[in-house]
């Protein structure tokens, strides 16, 4: 950014104070916002993560001057965060990638996009059945729509997954095999109401900041929170609670199986609730299915559950036997709700499912549930992994609408709404997120069958675990082929053979789904620099060459080209056409295409025109005999979701179990698949750091946040560090048996590790901390475990390595 | 010079800009800078350790060994609108702060003693701007308490960082470091440092 660019920046943000003022800030904090005539102002969801704040955005001569809470927003209601305050900026990086460019002998050289385009579709006609797309939780909801149906609907191949593999899928399970159906029942609105708050290793005072807030802003206002923090690490979110349970890492689930013994044994449970709403369920040891599982008597499950007493899970977790009394006797109280809130803690486990249900069951057993304030709710990391990808369905084994390629039916439907002819989707799910690349990094002759892999919107260079195998080992293979569509350099571009520029945030229309179930949408603003396109044209633009090449594929079942958007007239848009593609709104288009298969597994999605006018709705939005569009704020309970049965009371209409009920799982505790020993003693956990997001490709690129949070470090407990002759600032270096990294270490900064336990942020490029994490995971959602592995710390020696 | 007129013309814009905000926020203006006595200049905030700055501007050589000494290269010579004081090694909060090296090497460096080990470290005390602070404004942060090189000079009280006015050595890490959208800190100089 140059300093007139930065100038214009502050003055901006500087300007962007009064309006808030001059609204008379209904509530005490936002900041404060100037505005100056002639900007205009428009509303768009944050860039950055699942919370999904609304802020306005300030445009004065087709440039994005200013940034706003948005005070309409129910989430945030004017706050943002320190992130979202600079999204703005992301836009104006000095390096923003403006021309496609094709690596030749070694180097990256800028091509037309006519090339480039042809380029993708030759790699895809070489074989369409090796060609894969990686896509992205922070694709827009139409992004997602053309890469699913470019790839299923188009390419009949399922090797389309997304980086929330990564971050979500075990929620996904969690979900699925106690509900039978993806995503919360509750709402941020929880938040607002529960009595207690507990964080299941869970930074969210870093992670989810603004959510946060309205609990701890709660307090300012004289109300009572208590918030427990269950953590394997003390961190920001631990200032704020009540309570700090420090566990030793994998052993949640004894905790959470104690929580359920107690609550058993005691005769404590809701024995209402479970009579008519839950059935009880263990994993078939013959046939592991975390769907359906093998039934099981209330008296089995509390025998299964016996052996976990306060004194065996305080030997397994550290725990003391007196805290784990002391949350149980807390889920036995009927006069309190309680709110259970979890993320990457528990989603990225190899046990991520199992402890996931186990959450689910506590809530269940105890009746918290469906009630304000009652509610077991997932966090997401991605602004629209929900949106886009949970609900969308672009994971190699799922169809739009919470459907699977394997199922025959699912198929048909989509090939109803797709209108393709029969049989075009594959049965065959695809393959997963850690297979995926590793058939991408594996040579051909040694079963590497996938020769050419398009990452759209994501990083996964930096974000895979274990690096060297999933993504470095590309380097060399002559036939692999790597597409990365982006904004900036990133590590991936590093290894990609062709680069696509990218339209971001507000150069381009988009629809995102937040963490509770909240689909917003935002119209472009500005133009994209230089050649940069839309990631959704990109995919419009491929099909459509590889139609003129005469790709069946991209034929739907009368011939027309698979992407045909007509206009009001009934002409169809040549959209594939760059000078043409904002003819009409091509997001509205597939929105519109999309929103059938919402009403499937009761999802229902509001028309285009509802979001436009709305800060989101959270689904399932039903019309109202009036017309008017209603969203639901708390699912499965009848008095405020519309396909509860009345009488119900609570109704789990898409159980497993087709009889309304939802599946309380047994799931036992196991030892970790790898844990510290004589060569590895230390336990290695990585995560994100307030001011920067995801692979920190944008955040690192706004002065303010990068000064803030200039590199990575190794945090480390006083200790160990003692023990090591190390101080702040000094260098260590970590070693797995995957990599080695050296980092400063930072001692009593930002969080505080327990002794033999160290964490490292991966937000910066230049110290991949991935090469050093496990790529093992869980096997039901195949989501790897970037929590827990073990490493060797080791003094660096080194003359004047102190600063 | 060019760079010069600009600094302080941005200057000028944001002080403009900060008591707009301020008196629309309803925030008390901050307050009056400590009387100064006329042969002062302009505030110029020197490294650590200065002596009074009468003998500050009597004895500094202008030699820059207190520049070149410096490891992270925060001291600089003071440009041609401190008048008679430019030439002489000052900390220009735009750009840098003292990281409040435990060995002092300005000092050492420092051969006609106008930086001394026996003088207060003090360069300057931090103010927070509660109306530009994000902790004050309702928004989780942390980082300037956390960076802090001064230990107990920025205490985190309910979330909201309070500067320590006595421990507090005005270094200037917590202005490098603030994220805030308007820089909610602002280092006070200490012209009139005791003799
Ligand atoms: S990063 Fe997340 S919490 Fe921060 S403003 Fe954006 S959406 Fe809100």
């Amino acid at each position: 950014m140059t300093t007139v660019d930065r100038r214009e920046f502050i003055k901006s943000a500087a300007m962007s104070a009064a309006v808030a003022a001059a609204a008379g800030s209904t509530r005490a904090f936002a900041l404060p916002v100037l505005t100056a005539p002639g900007v205009q102002w428009n509303k768009a969801p944050c860039r950055f993560c699942g919370t999904g704040c609304h802020v306005l955005v300030g445009v004065e001569d087709g440039r994005v001057v200013g940034i706003q809470g948005d005070l309409k927003a129910d989430v945030n209601k004017g706050l943002l965060c320190v992130k979202g305050y600079h999204v703005g900026q992301i836009l104006y990086g000095k390096d923003r990638l403006t021309t496609p460019l094709l690596r030749k002998d070694g180097r990256l050289v800028p091509i037309s996009w006519e090339e480039a385009i042809d380029t993708v579709a030759r790699r895809v006609l070489k074989d369409p059945k090796g060609f894969a797309m990686y896509g992205s939780g922070q694709w827009t909801i139409p992004e997602g729509c053309a890469g699913n149906k470019f790839m299923k609907g188009g390419l009949s191949s399922n090797h389309l997954d997304g980086n929330p593999r990564l971050c979500m899928s075990s929620a996904v399970t969690g979900f699925l095999s106690t509900y039978g159906v993806d995503e919360p029942a509750g709402v941020y609105d929880d938040l607002d109401q529960c009595d207690v708050a507990i964080m299941w290793g869970n930074n969210m005072a870093e992670m989810h900041p603004v959510v946060f807030s309205r609990i701890v802003d709660r307090r300012s206002r004289g109300e009572k929170v208590t918030i427990i923090d269950f953590g394997t690490r003390r961190t920001r979110t631990t200032d704020h609670a009540d309570e700090f349970l420090l566990f030793k890492p994998n052993s949640d689930l004894a905790i959470a199986n104690g929580i359920a013994h107690l609550l058993v044994q005691n005769n404590a449970y809701d024995k209402d609730f479970v009579a008519r709403h839950c059935n009880f369920r263990q994993l078939d040891p013959e046939k592991p299915d975390a769907m359906q599982g093998k039934p099981m008597t209330f008296d089995e499950y509390a025998a299964a559950l016996a052996e976990y007493t306060p004194e065996r899970v305080e030997q397994i977790s550290g725990v003391p036997a007196d805290k784990i009394r002391l949350l149980a006797a807390l889920f036995a109280r009927r006069d309190i709700r309680i709110t259970s809130l979890w993320c990457m803690g528990m989603n990225q486990h190899t046990r991520g499912t199992a402890i996931n249900c186990l959450v689910h069951g506590i809530h269940l057993l105890s009746g918290h549930f469906g009630k304000p304030g009652d509610a077991p709710t997932s966090l997401t990391g991605q602004p629209s992994a929900c949106g886009t990808v949970r609900e969308v369905g672009t994971l190699c084994h799922l169809l739009p609408g919470g459907r699977l390629v394997a199922n025959e039916d699912h198929r048909k439907h989509a090939e109803g709404f797709w209108n393709l002819p029969e049989g075009r989707i594959n049965p065959k799910p695809g393959y997963h997120t850690v297979l995926l690349f590793e058939k991408f990094c594996t040579p051909t002759d040694k079963g590497g069958d996938i020769h050419t892999l398009w990452v759209q919107v994501t990083n996964p260079g930096q974000s895979l675990p274990n690096l060297h195998k999933l993504f470095k080992a590309k380097k060399g293979l002559e036939d692999k082929f790597l597409i990365v569509s982006d904004v900036y350099p990133t590590a991936t571009t590093e290894l990609a053979d062709l680069v696509l520029p990218s339209a971001l945030w507000v150069e381009k229309n988009g629809m995102y789904g937040n963490s509770e179930r909240r689909t917003q949408q935002w119209f472009k603003m500005v133009d994209p620099p230089g050649q940069a396109r839309d990631d959704c044209w990109q995919t419009i633009a491929v099909a459509r060459r590889l139609f003129d090449l005469g790709f069946e594929g991209m034929k739907n079942k009368d011939a027309e080209f698979l992407f045909t958007f007509k206009d009001k007239g009934g002409k169809p848009v040549p959209v594939w056409d760059w000078n043409h593609y904002y003819d009409i709104n091509v997001d509205e288009a597939f929105f519109e295409e999309y929103r059938p298969f919402s009403k499937l597994k009761q999802k229902d999605l509001a028309p285009y025109a509802e979001y436009a006018r709305t800060r989101g709705l959270r689904w399932p939005v039903v019309q109202q005999p009036d017309g008017s569009w209603r969203e639901t704020r708390w699912r499965f309970s009848e008095f405020d979701d519309p396909y509860v049965k009345k009488g119900a009371g609570t109704q789990f209409y898409n159980s497993v179990t087709k009889d309304d009920k939802a599946l309380v799982w047994f799931r036992p505790w196991e030892p970790p698949p790898e844990g510290p020993d004589a060569d590895y003693p230390y336990w290695l956990c990585t995560g994100r750091v307030l001011e920067h997001w995801h692979t920190g490709s944008m955040t690192r690129r706004v002065p303010q946040l990068h000064r803030a949070m200039p590199a990575a470090y190794v945090e480390i407990s006083s200790t160990d560090a003692a023990r090591l002759g190390v101080r702040s600032g000094e260098r260590v270096a970590l070693v797995s048996r995957r990599g080695r990294l050296e980092l400063p270490c930072w001692i009593g900064g930002r969080g505080d590790c327990p002794e033999g336990t160290v964490f490292v942020p991966f937000f910066d490029e230049s110290l991949l901390i991935n090469e050093l994490t496990l790529d093992a995971h869980d096997p039901f959602s195949k989501q790897p475990d970037y929590k827990k592995c073990a490493v060797r710390v080791e003094r660096v020696v080194t003359t004047g390595a102190a600063r | 010079m060019s760079n010069d007129a600009d600094i302080s013309r941005r200057d000028f814009v944001r002080g403009r800009l900060l008591r707009t905000v301020r008196a629309m926020a309803g925030v008390p203006t901050p307050p009056p800078a400590p009387q100064r006595a006329a042969w002062v200049p302009l505030p110029i905030r020197r490294p650590p350790g200065a002596v009074p700055e009468a003998r500050f501007l009597a004895e500094c050589t202008r030699c820059n060994a207190c520049i070149q000494a410096c490891p992270v290269g925060a001291i600089t010579v003071a440009p041609m609108r401190f008048r008679h004081a430019a030439g002489t090694p000052m900390i220009d909060q735009a750009t840098a702060a003292c990281v409040m090296c435990p060995d002092t090497p300005c000092i050492s460096a420092c051969e006609p003693g106008v930086l001394r080990k026996d003088r207060p470290l003090k360069m300057g005390t931090a103010w927070v701007d509660r109306s530009n602070c994000l902790a004050h404004r309702g928004t989780l942060c942390t980082t300037c308490s956390e960076r802090c090189p001064v230990p107990g000079a920025l205490r985190v009280d309910g979330g909201k960082p309070a500067i320590q006015d006595a421990t507090c050595t005005g270094c200037g890490v917590c202005a490098q470091v603030c994220p805030a959208p308007i820089n909610a800190i602002a280092i006070l100089p200490l012209p009139d440092r005791p003799a």
